[in-house]
């Protein structure tokens, strides 16, 4: 599903962001990428949606490599890949409902299609009762169930995460693990994001260590 | 279909989400086109305005009052054999004072105490258009006014000329007016634009982060500077034309009639129809220019 070969990222004056990463995660599986802020985590999400470039090094998501892809192509590579983030961005000036409702309009599906298909995804994720709620009259952790719903809306078979639980607290970030378990369940590649290694310790997934921008360590 | 529909009610969204700066930016674009619509009436009054004088123009033959009948035959054959004259009339100097007179009309004490008639008859010339030029007309009244029994020959073809260059001036200045104010307009309209993409920054990285191709994040916006341009245009065309049925209104003449000739139409349609199009794309290229600027991914 993602492969990195020999892939390097170095910002402006030297920074070195990632060194040498090399990865390989199949599909359906679910993964953790965990290490202190900085370590390189949101860089390495980031290179997996194309919304940045390597250095150097190829990347490879579901067979195409991401940094051979023409600037045509990147929307394509972005409907297979659903990404939520610590802050959720949720759109405040409109319902929760019409924040599923964006993703069928960029993706030009039918209103009946896609309105039945975001109604099912708030069922999934438990918040159909606040389909019409303006987000920021849900607590942190619905607010988050909302977004992964949104990230759902078009069928990926890949869901990242950057720090998706950073800002709730333990109760609600085991909600909002096993909701994201949940969906790997059903097929879906997962890979999370993460500085709480206390959290993830018993949940008994891949784990790849990532410290100033190298992998010093992988267990499973 | 669905995605045209989406991309429509989103521009539909952010026009009415621009607020004053949206009226703003019809505003502008609005006065930018009355100041222009303006010039485009005058000068095309002005024109048929020439068109109407090149029709009526005349060049006036005075006889001297001691002319005999030999020597007028004489003078109206020798014009009649001129190919610049379409036509020629006759007025004697009875007449030429009876129609003195209606002109006097209520002051016709200023004549009393005139002994004779001082007003000396007349023949007047039609020209055609083709020989409207100063050179033509000079040889002409120069051979004319050797004859004997003319006085004097004398033609209005100065003011055609000034007036035809009068025109030529204000429609070079209504130009440039017009790039200056097109520019102003293109300015606020791409920073109504910015305005707008940067109240949508959130939207519009969700919208690349779930698949959205350039083209839909982009149409909204191009479409929201076109609709602003076409409206201001419109609007600028619904001033002009009540500010021109007023003016007709005031002066309690009817269309065509001012000046008492066929001079007092509004714009030609034409020229309606090109204003549109140009408001709408001073908008859609102004925000063009924001979208392209804000927009490179």
């Amino acid at each position: 599903m993602i492969q990195f070969f020999h892939v390097y990222k170095t910002y402006a004056r030297d920074v070195e962001a990632l060194v040498d990463i090399n990865l390989h995660i199949q599909k359906g599986e679910f993964v953790f990428i965990a290490g202190p802020s900085g370590a390189g985590k949101t860089t390495l999400l980031r290179l997996i949606f194309r919304d940045e470039l390597p250095t150097s090094g190829q990347i490879l998501v579901n067979g195409r490599n991401v940094v051979k892809l023409r600037d045509r192509a990147i929307p394509h590579l972005r409907r297979s890949i659903g990404v939520v983030f610590q802050d959720f961005k949720l759109l405040r000036d409109r319902s929760i409902f019409d924040n599923l409702a964006l993703v069928y309009r960029v993706l030009g599906m039918p209103s009946a299609v896609g309105k039945r298909k975001a109604a099912n995804l708030l069922r999934l994720v438990g918040l159909s009762h606040k389909s019409q709620m303006a987000p920021y009259r849900l607590s942190g952790g619905e607010q988050q169930r909302v977004a992964i719903a949104r990230a759902l809306m078009n069928d990926p078979l890949l869901l990242l995460g950057d720090e998706p639980t950073g800002d709730l607290d333990t109760d609600l970030s085991m909600d909002v693990m096993r909701l994201l378990g949940d969906i790997n369940l059903k097929g879906t590649t997962v890979v999370v994001a993460t500085h709480d290694l206390n959290m993830i310790r018993d949940l008994g997934r891949r784990t790849i260590i990532l410290k100033a921008g190298r992998i010093v360590e992988e267990h499973s | 279909m669905e995605r045209l529909r989406y991309i429509l009610q989103d521009a539909v969204i952010n026009i009415r989400r621009s607020g004053w700066g949206g009226i703003a930016s019809i505003g502008t674009i609005a006065v930018s086109f009355v100041i222009v619509g303006i010039f485009l009436i005058i000068t095309g009054n002005l024109g048929a305005l020439v068109a109407e004088w090149k029709e009526q123009f005349q060049v006036t033959v005075f006889l001297e009052d001691k002319i005999t009948a030999e020597q007028l035959a004489l003078v109206k054959k020798r014009i009649q054999s001129e190919r610049a004259v379409k036509g020629m009339g006759y007025t004697s100097k009875e007449e030429a004072l009876q129609s003195f007179k209606r002109e006097l009309r209520g002051k016709e004490s200023l004549l009393e105490g005139l002994g004779e008639n001082p007003i000396p008859a007349s023949l007047q010339l039609r020209i055609h258009e083709a020989y409207q030029t100063p050179e033509a007309l000079r040889s002409l009244t120069v051979s004319l006014a050797r004859l004997e029994g003319v006085d004097d020959v004398l033609y209005g073809q100065e003011w055609v000329d000034r007036l035809t260059g009068a025109i030529r001036l204000l429609r070079l200045l209504g130009l440039s007016v017009g790039l200056a104010l097109g520019m102003a307009s293109l300015l606020i309209v791409s920073n109504t634009i910015r305005l707008a993409v940067y109240a949508r920054v959130e939207e519009i990285e969700i919208m690349r982060l779930v698949g959205a191709t350039k083209m839909h994040i982009r149409a909204p916006f191009l479409l929201e500077g076109l609709i602003q341009g076409a409206l201001g245009a419109g609007l600028a065309l619904l001033l002009l034309f009540g500010a021109y049925r007023a003016t007709l209104w005031q002066l309690q003449l009817t269309p065509g009639q001012i000046f008492g000739i066929g001079v007092g139409s509004f714009l030609d349609p034409r020229w309606a129809g090109a204003m549109l199009v140009a408001g709408a794309s001073v908008g859609a290229f102004g925000s063009l220019i924001s979208v392209h600027r804000f927009l490179r991914a």
